[in-house]
């Protein structure tokens, strides 16, 4: 996770300077209705907007003013952290595709199923290889969160395609 | 002082423990799972109230408030994820302890102000509430707007000496605040036609995305993660030289609590920000916090506990629910055909006494059911890492649906977690986005209302006497604060 302060200072200002552009050119869309106010809907986020565009601007300048950091000949020699794994990116993108496959499913799986589901799967990702204990989390995960949510709490929990299958 | 005591008395105090007891253990349960906030907690509670008697029903409904606004700061400490709003300062310096191996002695440190400032709180509530109501009144738009500005000055000290990162981070987080529809006319703004988004984002979403989901993802692909060392085992109450180093903090959250309860529409998470930047601010120490400092912890909680108090004065004076849990307990005296206002104090002083001997009660269940229940959390957390990642996924999902039941809420938290990773790739400080998130609403909606009285003109902000006042406050805090930084890096030169 590390990145050169330059290089930070230089990536962050370009990304706010063209979002907050892009932010500028839907916030001036915004059409005022006949109870528009002096300020209006669009004058708050259009300052807002501009305020990020000069902050960004004067980061990018920072950026460019800034000496870029010695390569000490010992940085580029360092033996590589045995403990540390290949890819942590990779490792962190596997892990977001696991919760969005989760967000695909719940409506049809239904609580219990996907969110046992979810937290076999994450668990075997992160380095759980006990089938059983994996079951067993699973199987414990899903109805102790249902019983506490659902149950105790009141708050109605997606029950699937089950119910219309047996319905239908 | 009389009638106090004569509504302790009796058998009716046993109930009152009772719903205390009750209630606080509700609370905590629901202020620390993440998506139950401490007005939903209240809110499940109402229907019960309504069978019982009066007096009791409200110490429940109060007990809550006390006992959710306190678990938020469990899973804030122990897994990076806020339970409710006001919790997100505690993250801080709280998670940073835990993972040096203090959970056990941040967990103390934050029961133990959430306990001072709870019984700070109920002092100042039942000492000053005529006399603060009047500040409550003297609050117009204009000096709303710069409560909100006093609030956004602090963003120079949660940058972490990164102040144009810092900016930038802000304006996210007040750009977050303007989707949904506007303050003033009604419009939607930035909703792309979606109807999930015509009622804005609520900050806890983005709250749980930016510390537990990136929190995650980042500790998937830690080096040596799944050996790491165990955190310590068993809750640690300050001793002696803790608690004097901690009142300093725990009386400037005292203090800002206050201030920013009797506030209607303040509430507890602007007053956990300003207490932690002031107390950072005036310690002898500041390069600590963020680093696991102890007063880091003290400052926000004791102000989000006082908060809880104090947030009933313009309810109970004036009948202004100042916070959406307020609300929730003016439902409770509206049921029993009570009407909080001035008159309450005459036509139901049992009532009210009787609510001031139920808090007492409520922030001592606070500190007996806290010693209980905080060692085996911190057991649960100490559980191998896999599936320790897997149960607080699983938590965080669920917590995120059930705050509106919608999975469009968990792709947001999603896509912020995504943005935190990045957010921490660039050294970008989120703690300045999430105030922007927070005060966007209250600054903007204010900021216009005032213009709209005064025709236009700015110069309603410098002639409203509580507004001028709050920004000269800001001013000089902003100045004091550079000429600090100022001198500080010209001495390491």
């Amino acid at each position: 996770m590390n990145i050169p302060e330059r290089s930070s200072n230089l990536i962050t200002g370009c990304v706010g300077l063209i979002f907050s552009l892009v932010y500028i050119r839907f916030a001036s869309g915004i059409e005022d209705s006949l109870l528009a106010d002096e300020v209006g809907a669009s004058g708050v986020p259009l300052a807002i907007g501009g305020l990020m565009a000069l902050v960004s601007a004067l980061l990018l300048f920072k950026a460019f003013i800034q000496k870029p950091a010695p390569v000490l000949p010992s940085d580029a020699k360092q033996d590589p952290d045995p403990d540390a794994p290949q890819n942590p990116h990779r490792l962190a993108l596997g892990l977001l595709l696991i919760l969005a496959g989760y967000l695909v499913l719940l409506p049809w799986l239904g609580y219990v199923l996907a969110i046992g589901l979810l937290s076999a799967s994450v668990a075997w990702f992160a380095g759980g290889r006990e089938s059983k204990v994996l079951l067993g989390f699973a199987l414990f995960t899903g109805p102790l969160l249902w019983f506490l949510f659902d149950f105790a709490l009141k708050v109605k929990m997606p029950v699937g395609i089950w119910l219309s299958l047996f319905a239908g | 002082m009389d009638t106090l005591l004569q509504s302790l008395g009796g058998y009716v105090w046993l109930w009152v423990i009772a719903a205390a007891f009750g209630g606080v253990l509700w609370g905590i349960l629901g202020g620390a799972l993440p998506g139950i906030s401490p007005s939903i907690a209240m809110a499940l509670l109402l229907p019960f109230t309504v069978g019982l008697p009066p007096m009791i029903g409200i110490v429940l409904l109060a007990s809550v408030y006390v006992g959710a606004e306190y678990g938020g700061s469990i899973p804030a400490i122990l897994i990076r994820t806020p339970g409710t709003n006001a919790a997100s300062a505690t993250v801080i310096d709280g998670y940073e302890m835990a993972k040096q191996g203090k959970a056990g002695e941040a967990l103390g440190i934050s029961l133990m102000s959430g306990l001072v400032g709870g019984l700070f709180g109920l002092v100042v509530l039942v000492l000053a509430t005529e006399s603060l109501a009047k500040v409550a009144l003297a609050f117009t738009p204009a000096a709303y707007f710069s409560l909100g500005v006093l609030g956004l000055s602090v963003i120079a000290s949660l940058s972490g000496g990164t102040v144009l990162k810092g900016l930038i981070a802000a304006c996210l987080g007040l750009m977050i605040a303007f989707i949904g529809s506007d303050p003033v006319s009604g419009v939607s703004r930035f909703t792309f036609g979606s109807a999930d988004l015509l009622d804005g984002v609520k900050p806890i979403i983005i709250m749980v995305g930016l510390f537990a989901v990136t929190e995650m993802l980042v500790q998937i692909g830690e080096p040596a993660w799944a050996k790491a060392d165990k955190i310590s085992s068993s809750l640690k109450l300050p001793d002696w030289a803790m608690t004097k180093r901690l009142f300093r903090p725990q009386a400037i959250g005292a203090a800002v609590g206050t201030f920013e309860g009797v506030t209607p529409g303040a509430g507890g998470t602007v007053a956990a920000f300003m207490a932690y930047s002031e107390s950072k601010r005036w310690s002898k120490h500041p390069e600590e916090y963020g680093r696991g400092s102890p007063e880091g912890v003290a400052a926000p909680e004791a102000a989000n506990n006082v908060v809880t108090a104090t947030a009933l004065v313009p309810l109970l004076s004036l009948g202004i629910p100042g916070s959406n849990s307020a609300a929730i307990l003016m439902g409770g005296f509206l049921i029993h055909g009570l009407q909080p206002g001035p008159m309450l104090f005459t036509k139901a002083p049992d009532i009210v006494y009787g609510l001031y001997g139920g808090l007492l009660v409520a922030n001592i269940a606070m500190l007996l059911i806290g010693l209980v229940i905080l060692n085996p959390c911190i057991w649960l957390v100490n559980r191998p890492k896999p599936y320790l990642i897997a149960g607080i996924l699983a938590l965080v999902m669920t917590g995120v649906y059930a705050l509106h039941q919608s999975v469009f809420d968990i792709a947001i938290t999603l896509a912020v977690g995504v943005l935190g990773y990045a957010m921490r790739l660039l050294r970008i400080p989120i703690l300045p986005m999430v105030l922007g998130l927070v005060l966007g609403y209250m600054v903007e909606s204010n900021y216009r209302r005032s213009l709209l009285i005064s025709g236009g003109e700015h110069s309603i902000f410098i002639t409203d006497g509580v507004s001028a006042g709050l920004l000269g406050l800001s001013l000089a805090l902003a100045v004091y604060t550079g000429i600090k930084e100022f001198t500080e890096r010209k001495s390491k030169k």
